[in-house]
This record gives structure tokens, sequence and C-alpha cells, in this order.
């Protein structure tokens, strides 16, 4: 597998770091070289939170970069906050339910897609597993690491809560695969477009 | 001592959380550390390690006390270190000049943040300065720059090894990329893979009566005389070069017939690593030269790599405003290649800026 880089992006308490840990470690298991760096800054909460993840068969160089294969942004602000990382090969992926202008979205992307993950989320699954939508969109994206090496993280990650309430393990499972399908869709329809 | 690393395993950590591990594997005893972004990890993890290991940890009431309390404690003969950032950084200059006068084997750990000032709490490599010449001396210094957390995990074992060797202040220099990033490394016990861990010793209270039994142990960072501080300071620079050989770590490749050498430390050896392969594909010849110690400089090497190279331009890339630059130029005074730089002050370099830059200068 070549270089694979994701910036992923959204208010902090939204996951967007654990949700890229748990990407970096699904790839690290998968022997995979993987690099995560989140950006961090005075501010601990009330700001927009970036996380940067790289994941590749080849030693991987510097920890950031300024053009992304993938991005998400899981707020509105955090639309305008991505944009730049976006160029001509980039996914620029955000939610279908932002309200957002046209000029904050980036000036180039292979394919900008809105996704429904809010919705869905609070519509079938639950708010809180918002971000495990997004963790399975990125994985539909990018194919980084496969759908088991991506559950057995999440476990990993979340095993605790699971052992205390079952249902959380198929809820979160369920948002992952939902994710998935949501993202492979998406990228079939731009295909047809 | 209970064995912190049974058998070699690959791990997936953060540097900070690296540092503390080989910490434990190379046998400290004690941190004392004051907290600051982007080191505070390494006081977490090791606070959180340590009584496992029946090892120790204070917090000091500021980083000036952190720097004293470890020249304390080595002289105790307890393996001790510290590690800090930016104006903690600033504000140990004054323990770690006392390491250099009474030859204490201090290690610390530096994750360089921006500045000036408290400038920001994220990246740079604005402490090279400060870290290899800080301090009202000479600048005697051992100074490691990683460029990855493999690295980090060798050289904080190294680091502690070399400043028990050789009783000269000893640094890992990392930066906040460094401290925050995960990426894989492997962890092992240096004895197992045959790396002689540096006995400790105290350097006071020793027994036996002074002029009978032993000399007197002369640990002294005040002289009456100018003529006693002279002697002391010909006799250091003297011991100082002496070792420099042998310390003297550096990484080259492709500089055999490089028209471009770029010259980086640290983390932006990584880019300009990626830059060499990326310009060589595209039929560029640039070669790649990274000091490993920035104190002591690979200068022979690096004036080596000029001439059997033959190149017309050596571009130095750092993310500070030439504090690389000058460290290079004091070392390689004398030499007539063109000089190009890329200063990129706080901010992350990646293998494209390095490839436009030696684009624009070729």
């Amino acid at each position: 597998m070549s270089l694979v880089r994701v910036a992923l992006a959204g208010e902090g308490g939204q996951g967007v770091q654990s949700v890229a840990e748990i990407l970096a470690e699904a790839a690290y298991n998968e022997n995979k070289q993987a690099i995560y760096i989140p950006n961090f800054g005075l501010e601990q909460r009330g700001g927009v939170s970036i996380a940067f993840i790289q994941v590749s068969d080849e030693r991987i160089g510097a920890p950031k970069f300024n053009k992304a294969d993938v991005v998400i942004a899981m707020s509105e602000r955090a639309v305008g906050r991505t944009a730049g990382y976006s160029d001509s090969n980039t996914l620029f992926v955000y939610d279908d339910g932002f309200n957002v202008d046209a000029e904050e979205l980036p000036a180039e992307a292979k394919q900008i897609i809105g996704l429904p993950a809010v919705n869905t989320a609070n519509e079938e699954l639950h708010p809180r597993v918002f971000n495990v939508i997004i963790m399975g969109a990125v994985i539909g994206l990018t194919n980084m690491v496969t759908f088991e090496a991506a559950k057995n993280a999440l476990v990993n990650k979340l095993g605790h809560k699971f052992e205390n309430n079952p249902d959380l393990r198929e809820l979160n499972f369920k948002a992952l695969e939902i994710g998935k399908r949501m993202a492979e869709e998406a990228l079939r329809e731009g295909v047809a477009k | 001592m209970l064995k912190v690393v049974d058998e070699t395993k690959k791990a997936f950590l953060t540097g900070n959380e690296t540092i503390a591990w080989a910490a434990l594997a190379a046998g400290a005893d004690i941190m004392f550390g004051y907290p600051i972004t982007p080191q505070n990890e390494v006081m977490h993890y090791w606070t959180r390690l340590a009584p496992r290991y029946g090892r120790e940890f204070l917090q000091t009431e500021d980083e000036i006390s952190a720097g004293f309390t470890v020249c304390g404690a080595v002289q105790a003969g307890k393996k001790a270190f510290t590690a800090t950032a930016g104006p903690g950084n600033v504000l140990m200059q004054e323990p770690f000049g006392m390491a250099e006068a009474m030859r204490l084997p201090l290690f610390a750990i530096i994750q360089q943040r921006g500045g000036p000032s408290s400038g920001t709490v994220i990246y740079s490599q604005q402490e090279v300065a400060l870290t290899t010449y800080g301090g009202n001396g000479e600048g005697y210094r051992i100074v490691y720059s990683s460029a990855s957390h493999q690295e980090i995990y060798d050289y904080t074992i190294k680091g502690f090894n070399m400043a028990w060797k050789y009783r000269w202040p000893t640094f890992l220099l990392g930066d906040g990329y460094q401290a925050k990033m995960r990426e894989p490394l492997e962890m092992y016990d240096p004895e197992e893979k045959g790396i002689k861990i540096e006995p400790t010793y105290p350097l006071v209270g020793l027994p036996g009566k002074i002029g009978e039994d032993r000399e007197p142990q002369h640990l002294c960072n005040i002289y009456s005389l100018e003529e006693e501080l002279y002697d002391v300071v010909m006799k250091l620079s003297a011991e100082y070069e002496s070792i420099a050989p042998e310390i003297i770590e550096w990484q080259e490749h492709h500089c055999e017939d490089a028209d471009i050498i770029i010259l980086t430390h640290g983390i932006v050896s990584r880019a300009a690593d990626d830059a060499v392969k990326a310009l060589r594909a595209q039929g560029i010849k640039a070669g790649y030269f990274r000091p490993i110690t920035l104190r002591p400089y690979p200068a022979q090497q690096l004036r080596d790599a000029i001439a059997k190279s033959g190149a017309k331009t050596l571009l130095v890339a750092e993310s500070s405003y030439g504090q690389f630059e000058r460290l290079t130029k004091q070392e390689i005074y004398g030499e007539t290649i063109k000089m190009e730089h890329l200063y990129m002050p706080g901010v992350g370099i990646i293998d494209y800026d390095i490839i436009s830059k030696v684009k624009s200068v070729l």
C-alpha cells in the first residue's frame, strides 16, 4: 500500500483524536508504518481539533503534510479550517447537514462528498457514535486498514466499556459498518457522475 | 533491579512515552521535573511507570530547581535526569552550566517548542543555539538530535551512558512533533543487545581520609583567581576536544556524486531523506548529510562529503531562522561551497518544501 494521508478535524470533544488514534493503532497492528500526530495548542477546548494520520508500507517522512488524500470535516467550523489541506487529489468530506457557504468549501478537490453522518447517528444509532461512523467512512474511502483490524482496535480502546454494556459493542460495530458503506456509495456515485 | 523489557518487542508510542520507557530500560533512578508543554508526558509516563520498578520522581518548584536537583542527585551517584522545553530550557542553563563546570553526568531531554519567549507550545528547532552553547561557558556538552522514535529510544539509553562515561552534560534534542506523534519502534533491554550500561558512582561522600587514603574530590564551580579559572577552562577544553572524535555521529548518503547536499538535523532530516529520493528520481543529483551530534559537530565529516562530491551548493533546511546554519558555518569555516538556506522557524518542513527550494537554487 502506498502512502495514505488523512486529516480529521472537528470540535474538541467530538472524538477526533480518539478516532485518529484507533485508526493509527489498527494500521500498526497490521504491521504497517503509521504516524499519528494531533495538532495541539494552548486551547484545551473550544477550538477546532485536527488529527494528521499517515499510513504506508514504507517508512514515513515528515509527521505533518500540506495536502491530504482524505480530509474529513466533522463540524461546520472545521470545513473552512481544513479546506486548505485539499487539492485536486483530495476527497473532501463533510456532513451534508452542515450549513456551509460554498466559498468555505475547498477550491480544489477530487471529489467533495457530503455524508449524512450526523443524521444517521441521531436517527438510526446514537449521537455518540457519530465519530465511529466517520471512522468507518475513512476506511470506506481509503482502505487504509481492514475492517477487521478497525474492529479489533475499537475493542482494544473501548473494551472495558463494551464489557459493562455489551449493546455498545454492536452499536459501535454497526456505526463502523454504516460509515464504511456510506463512503463507498458516495465514491461510486462520484464516479457515476 | 526488575527488568523493564523482558524481550525485544514492537511498540506504538508517542515520543514522550518512548523516553520514559527508555529511561527505565537505561536504569535511571530518578527524574526531577517541572511541567512544560510539549514534554509534560515524559513526566506523566515516568510517574506512572517508575513506582512499578522502584524508581523515583520529584516535581520541583521550577526548572532552575529541577536542573540543580539533577546536579545534586548525580553527585550522590544516582542516575538522574530531567526534561524540559522552551523557556524551561532557558531557566535550566544555570544548572547545565554547573554540570559543565563540575563535569556532572547530567542527562536532559529537550523537546523544542516555538520561540522567542513562550512562543508556541507546538514545535520548532529553535533551541539549537541554547542547547549546544547556552550558558556562560564554552559549550562542553554532548547533544544528540533525534529523528525517529527508534532513535529517541536508542539515544536516551546512549545519552545516560555517555553522560556517565565521559562526565559531560548530555542532551537528547527532540521537538514537539517527536514528543506528541505516535509511530512504531522496537523496545529492547540494552544489555541483551550487548550495550554495556555505564556504572554510576557517588562523586561526594567518598570513603577514606583525604590526604591519607585518597586525593580530595574537587568539584568546583567558582574560583578566586582569574588564572585558576583560566587553567580549568583550558583543561576542560582540551579534554572535551580530545574525546570529541569518539562521540561524533552523523548520517550521509548519495553524497559521492551530489551537485547539491541537503543539510538537516532532527525530524527535518526525514523530509530531506524523502526529498533526496524524489530529486534523484527526477535526475537531480542531491545528497543527504545529517549531524546526529550537533555538539560535538561532525565538521570534518561534512568537509569530506563536500570534497568528495564536488557539490556546488550546500542547502541548509531548518525549522529556525539560521541557528543550525550558523552552527554549521563556524564549523566548516573556509569552505567555499555556496550556501543556500530554507528557514521555516517554528513550523514543520516537508519534502515538498525542500524539493521546491532545491529547484529554485539549482
